[in-house]
């Protein structure tokens, strides 16, 4: 009887070592401040999930729909459970100051994406420069000729308040200001019909000169408002995000000039790639930046790529 | 005797809305002459009804003493679940229409049996059932979008079709949302099952005891109500082209504002249906002229909540008065 428990127990155990040995993957987290229905967070999972099933990874991604404290919570419930590799957002500067130094302290190598906060001291980043991203659209209207001294510009965003309005609205400032051009934030919300709703009432009410899409809800919406309220294409000039096939396609339509593309899927891919790289212990101290500015004549790859 | 009917009138709460509805017409037409302008007016009557559409089950719930913080989450559910099977299960419009509101309908029972039979509050129970309902939708689409029903169809027609009353454009929507309301009015005012809400809603133990089936009244409101944020789901979704998850997100507390805006009480016994659809009117106006109005865009919400604020100060004042008298 004692034999047969020893014998028991030690098959247990070789099983156990066994199944450690087979489970021993690469295990990241990666925390998006954003909606797992936004249309470019729709692609920045496809491309997250792409990259943990080539790599042979475990991922566990989660959203916060633009709330913080939800995304603290998710970031400090990481950084406890010591996993291999982390990736966030940082939607507001100073946000994870505290999480990044308890990471490293742990030695858990985290990568921002997306939203960049350089003060922390993160690993690396994988993303745009929202700021500039702002004085792109500013500078096309102003150098097109499409907007001058006294004009109004109309800017749409789902979630006012959150840091991609603030950035971008700074770097839009940093243009209009000077040259007198007002513009008006406006709160269109995240449901599909509210948008069109919001943003058509606001195009009726006012005249605009040119609109400029903050966010890639409110750009994909241009068509649909243009069409709701009798505007020809192109009768407003319209800059904005185009992380969407929506937007691409306004774009091919002559509804949006000129749209900047963030490389959602990449945005993904990349980050979990640094992350296994440094789970692997090779040094990852360098950001890649991912952005993009499309029109008419440069929109057909990204078509291609939403498989029109 | 005339003296005291207009007197009676006057303490209605349908009628201080009615009278602040118009007061915001005329304010609104002053301030921007594009107000009633054609396009403005199609605009305000596409989204309108469906809105309207969920606020008439809502005012039935009200009067009967419970609600319903679900309704913004079956909004998207509903089109979801049937445009996901017109476009992987190959299934016809009209069948997965009928699923549709099949599982709906369901939702909605499973609210009316947790709040009856199992005695939870209907504000917890329809609280967890936004976020079953929201989580099932986002993860049958995988956060995606799902482009609508694009092809002819006479349901299509019936549901989200549009036509012309000289200038202005109108669509199914509106045709839908008096017929119901109609209905509504009808079903509070002259039925039996009327009379039954509002007892239960007034005191349920005496209604109970007067012999009224109030749990099977209540799950029945319970079903209408998931299935009329169904249809304006349905109706939305095709009108826009676009089956969204997020879709109808905080729907339930406009709702909820725009039928005790209109005279509905939100501790039940009291409902108006006519109450409701001016109360829909009021607040729709309202967001629309503050944004003709020259409104900051980031200041909308802090004039309608204003309003409405100042309109439930009417309310209470009105129903004071006619308690006193």
């Amino acid at each position: 009887m004692r034999r047969f428990f020893i014998a028991a127990a030690a098959a247990f155990l070789t099983a156990g070592a066994s199944g450690a040995y087979a489970q021993e993957q690469r295990t990241f987290y990666l925390l998006s401040h954003g909606g797992e229905s936004d249309p470019f967070w729709i692609d920045w999972n496809a491309g997250a999930q792409s990259a943990c099933e080539q790599l042979n990874v475990t991922c566990n991604i989660s959203f916060s729909g633009g709330d913080f404290a939800v995304q603290k919570e998710a970031l400090n419930a990481a950084i406890a459970s010591a996993p291999d590799g982390i990736g966030t957002t940082s939607a507001q500067p100073g946000l994870w100051t505290e999480e990044v130094k308890l990471a490293h302290e742990k030695g858990v190598p985290i990568v921002f994406f997306n939203t960049d906060d350089p003060d922390t001291g993160r690993d690396a980043y994988v993303g745009a420069n929202l700021r500039l991203a702002g004085q792109i659209w500013a500078n096309y209207l102003v150098d097109n000729g499409l907007v001058e001294e006294g004009d109004s510009v109309f800017m749409p965003v789902e979630v006012p308040g959150a840091s991609y309005q603030q950035l971008e609205t700074e770097g839009i400032a940093s243009v209009f200001d000077p040259l007198g051009i007002k513009y008006d934030v406006v709160d269109a919300g995240t449901d599909p019909a509210g948008v069109i709703q919001k943003m058509s009432e606001y195009l009726i009410a006012n005249d605009v000169d040119a609109v400029i899409a903050l966010g890639d809800l409110v750009a994909a919406s241009v068509q649909r408002v243009f069409d709701n309220v009798g505007m020809a294409p192109g009768a407003v000039p319209v800059v904005g995000w185009g992380n969407s096939k929506e937007t691409a396609n306004a774009v091919k339509d002559g509804y949006v000039n000129a749209a900047l593309w963030q490389y959602p899927a990449h945005q993904g891919f990349m980050p979990v790639a640094l992350l296994k790289m440094a789970a692997d212990g090779q040094p990852i101290g360098y950001d890649i930046f991912t952005l993009q500015t499309y029109d008419k004549n440069s929109v057909q790859p990204i078509l291609d790529l939403y498989g029109e | 005797m005339k003296h005291s009917r207009w007197r009676a009138l006057l303490r209605k709460p349908e009628t201080s809305s009615f009278l602040i509805l118009c007061l915001a017409v005329v304010f609104f037409t002053v301030a921007n002459d594009r107000f009633l302008s054609p396009l403005n007016v199609s605009n305000l009557l596409a989204f309108l009804p469906e809105l309207g559409i969920i606020a008439l089950g809502m005012t039935l719930l009200l009067t009967a003493g419970e609600f319903d913080l679900s309704v913004g989450a079956v909004f998207a559910f509903c089109p979801v679940i049937s445009m996901l099977l017109v476009q992987h299960a190959g299934i016809d419009l009209g069948t997965a229409l009928i699923v549709g509101f099949a599982l709906t309908a369901t939702i909605g029972a499973a609210n009316g049996l947790f709040v009856t039979k199992a005695g939870i509050s209907s504000f917890l129970v329809t609280l967890s059932m936004l976020l079953l309902v929201r989580g099932c939708t986002l993860f049958a689409t995988q956060g995606f979008p799902l482009a609508s029903w694009s092809g002819e169809s006479i349901l299509q027609i019936l549901l989200a079709g549009s036509f012309y009353v000289g200038e202005v454009r109108l669509h199914a929507s509106i045709i839908w949302f008096a017929a119901l309301a109609a209905l509504m009015f009808y079903v509070l005012n002259y039925s039996k099952v009327g009379n039954w809400i509002s007892a239960i809603g007034s005191n349920r133990s005496a209604a109970v005891a007067r012999g009224v089936p109030a749990d099977a009244v209540k799950i029945g409101l319970f079903i209408v109500t998931s299935l009329l944020a169904g249809l304006a789901g349905i109706i939305s979704s095709l009108r826009i082209s676009s089956a969204s998850p997020v879709a109808g997100d905080q729907y339930e507390l406009e709702v909820i504002a725009m039928v005790v805006v209109g005279g509905t009480a939100l501790t039940g016994g009291r409902g108006t249906i006519i109450g409701t659809i001016i109360g829909v009117f009021l607040l729709r106006i309202i967001r629309n002229g503050i944004v003709l109005v020259g409104v900051p865009g980031l200041a909308f919400n802090i004039f309608v909540g204003g309003i409405i604020l100042i309109m439930l100060m009417v309310h209470s004042i009105v129903h004071k008065r006619s308690i006193r008298s």
